[in-house]
């Protein structure tokens, strides 16, 4: 047997599965999540519970889901060695897991395929979604455009300012894009006129909700979506290399590329996990979005778990250079697993990513979305303190095609020139 | 610690008798908008014109249910920080005789963050404090809180929507204290109601279903069309209407006094 399918054969034993017992039958993962919404919403909540059973049971459904994200989206995405990269830093090995290289270039397209297949299986007409960077919003108009869906996306006139690109995109793909100018005209925003147009459509609507985030069954049904990645990256691990990593790095806004890698390696004791968060300019009101470092317990959106909000329990507008992690509160299944101290989280600021979104193309070619690049920066971080020999594996969970003007104008401001 | 109760709560002024008791009129009012001074005036003259309650709206950052009138309410009067503990505060303060019975309604995170229990105790205390209308804890979620409410004689109103299969509103209206709140469109508040047969019909089975009053609310924006409903409901809940004049009080007193005396021209019915 050769070395690689030994090792195969050694985890097979292991438990691949997080705890099968969460979310419970209320969709609360220990203190967090639930279904806090209005009672309009409530019974298209229970409906949509029973059909994602219902569909995730059945073979044919799972075929249908595996057989377009092979197709359609690309995958199984590569498992990647940043040499250059490893060598630059000094210290572990970083590996990527190339979510960036999935049609429309992120993750999003996963949970979009599986709940936009789910819609059809539930008779719905038009797909609804909230986006902050826009990648979700592209990822929903992209299949709503191949399954034949009308479709409409809510983003904060922030993010359409900072995200012009995808928002092309999106009206190219035949959707309609609706700015929010309310609150802090981001993420936060859109979801909430995005529940409000819900609760006028919830009939022949499917909010196809783009994050870990919201109310049950949400969480957990964007996480088994997710949660391909962490599978195909498990495997690939242990034939490319014949043992698990020592740690995993992903970013968190709403939580999903990070539930999705973390979630089939929770009970692998010996790995790692990071969550990294936005710090933005600073920890202080505001100015980042880091919800485990200055965030308490509430209930927003849907959903009980952390967020920043002020001492009147009004919820905090944010701040991040990353509009896809620019968001008030973080999934409940990472609240969870945070307090349970299965997952370590920290942040990384506005500068230190930037500066990691430089170095990852100038070493290794691939340029990273802004969300992305505060996993890359976190793991250069990491790798300094751990023996070369040791393994770290980021999600690069989108690629950065759409920051580049953002970037370039940033860079402007503070008089740096490429 | 010992909770001071007063001998009268304000929510034992009328209870509510089918049949016998005037049809309910339930204006809402968004706390401190434009300010508290102006919400006090408001609040004593629906005290004293006797309407059965007032709802009355707690300004929340992101309120989720609610439409661009009743957000942009919120916003003005969290400009000066409304905040929810502060506002008890104030209520207690106020003479019982110029408050009607009151209904708190906000989202839920503001009652979570100050604490559930925390929050009973001290809207207990001030005596001022009839029930709570939280349009998103669920029916699911309200389990974990119903007791400690209950324990404290703070009502919960429930929710009933046009979604809402039948056995659950059944379910929902068993657990409801207070009033039963029936949203009679999909969508957010300030929208425009239309009265259909089975608007008609699901307030015929709630009220077979329960003794409480059942109200409806939503889209009510004339005052004819208040009083149309009270010809088959127990009660009607005007917001988005009322709550667009609020700047303005002498143009919200001239509304509110129209809605109010064409609800008094409606009969008590079974």
């Amino acid at each position: 047997m050769s070395r690689e399918s030994a090792a195969v054969e050694k985890h097979r034993e292991a438990p691949r599965k997080g705890s099968p017992s969460l979310p419970d039958y209320r969709g609360y993962f220990g203190e967090f999540g639930g279904r806090f919404v209005s009672e309009t919403l409530m019974p298209a909540l229970l409906e949509l519970e029973e059909a994602f059973r219902s569909a995730w049971r059945d073979s044919s459904f799972r075929k249908e889901f595996y057989g377009m994200l092979a197709e359609y989206s690309g995958r199984p995405t590569p498992l990647y060695l940043a040499e250059s990269l490893s060598r630059e830093m000094g210290g572990a090995r970083i590996w990527l897991k190339r979510e960036d290289l999935n049609h429309t270039g992120a993750h999003k397209i996963t949970n979009a395929v599986g709940q936009a297949l789910l819609a059809r299986r539930m008779g719905k007409s038009r797909l609804i979604a909230e986006t902050g960077a826009g990648q979700h919003g592209v990822a929903t108009a992209t299949v709503a455009a191949k399954l034949g869906f009308s479709c409409q996306i809510y983003m904060g006139s922030e993010d359409v300012r900072r995200q012009a690109l995808n928002v092309f995109r999106m009206k190219l793909l035949g959707a309609t894009v609706s700015p929010v100018d309310l609150g802090g005209r981001t993420l936060k925003d859109a979801i909430s006129e995005a529940l409000r147009d819900w609760s006028r459509t919830v009939g022949e609507t499917h909010y196809l909700l783009g994050t870990a985030f919201g109310p049950h069954p949400f969480p957990l049904m964007v996480r088994t979506f997710q949660s391909v990645i962490g599978q195909e990256a498990r495997r690939q691990f242990l034939r490319r290399v014949g043992a698990l990593p020592e740690a995993l790095v992903a970013c968190v806004g709403g939580g999903s590329n990070a539930i999705g890698l973390f979630h089939p390696f929770v009970k692998d004791a010996g790995v790692r996990m990071y969550g990294v968060e936005a710090g933005g300019i600073s920890i202080s009101p505001g100015l980042h979005a880091a919800r485990f470092a200055g965030g308490s317990v509430g209930v927003l959106q849907g959903t009980r778990t952390y967020v920043l909000q002020n001492p009147d329990g009004q919820i905090e507008n944010t701040h991040s250079v990353s509009a896809g992690l620019d968001y008030s509160a973080v999934g409940p299944e990472l609240a969870y697993y945070r307090n349970a101290g299965r997952i370590v989280f920290d942040s990384v600021g506005d500068d230190e990513a930037l500066e990691a979104f430089r170095t990852l193309s100038r070493t290794e070619g691939i340029i990273p979305a802004l969300e992305s690049s505060h996993a890359v920066a976190y793991a250069l971080r990491l790798a300094r303190t751990l023996p070369r020999e040791s393994n770290i594996l980021v999600n690069l969970s989108g690629r950065g095609d759409k920051d580049v003007m953002e970037v370039s104008r940033i860079l402007e401001g503070k008089g740096e020139r490429l | 610690m010992r909770v001071a109760v007063p001998d009268r709560s304000t929510m034992d002024k009328k209870p509510f008798r089918r049949g016998v008791s005037p049809p309910a009129l339930i204006p809402y009012l968004v706390a401190g908008d434009p300010d508290l001074a102006t919400t006090r005036r408001y609040l004593r003259l629906a005290a004293s014109s006797g309407v059965f309650a007032v709802e009355l709206g707690v300004p929340f950052s992101d309120p989720t249910a609610d439409g661009p009138v009743i957000q942009e309410a919120a916003r003005r009067s969290l400009r000066h920080e409304t905040a929810l503990s502060e506002l008890l505060d104030w209520l207690g303060t106020i003479p019982p005789e110029e408050l009607p019975p009151l209904y708190l309604m906000t989202y839920f995170n503001l009652f979570h963050h100050m604490g559930v229990e925390s929050f009973c105790k001290k809207a207990r205390s001030t005596g001022r404090v009839a029930g709570v209308v939280i349009p998103d804890l669920s029916f699911e979620d309200s389990r974990d809180y119903r007791p400690l409410f209950r324990s404290f004689g703070i009502n919960l109103v429930g929710f009933v929507s046009p979604t809402t299969p039948v056995d659950r509103a059944r379910r929902i209206v068993r657990e409801a204290r207070g009033f039963v709140y029936y949203v009679g469109l999909m969508g957010t508040t300030g929208a425009s109601l239309s009265i259909t047969p089975a608007v008609r019909d699901m307030v015929g089975q709630l009220k077979q279903w329960t003794a409480l009053p059942v109200c409806l609310g939503f889209g009510v924006n004339e005052p004819r069309m208040a009083r149309e409903i009270l010809g088959f409901a127990d009660g009607v809940i005007v917001g988005s209407r009322l709550v667009r004049e609020e700047e303005d009080p002498g143009l919200w007193e001239k509304t509110f006094l129209e809605f109010v005396a064409e609800c008094r021209k409606a009969e008590p019915r079974q």
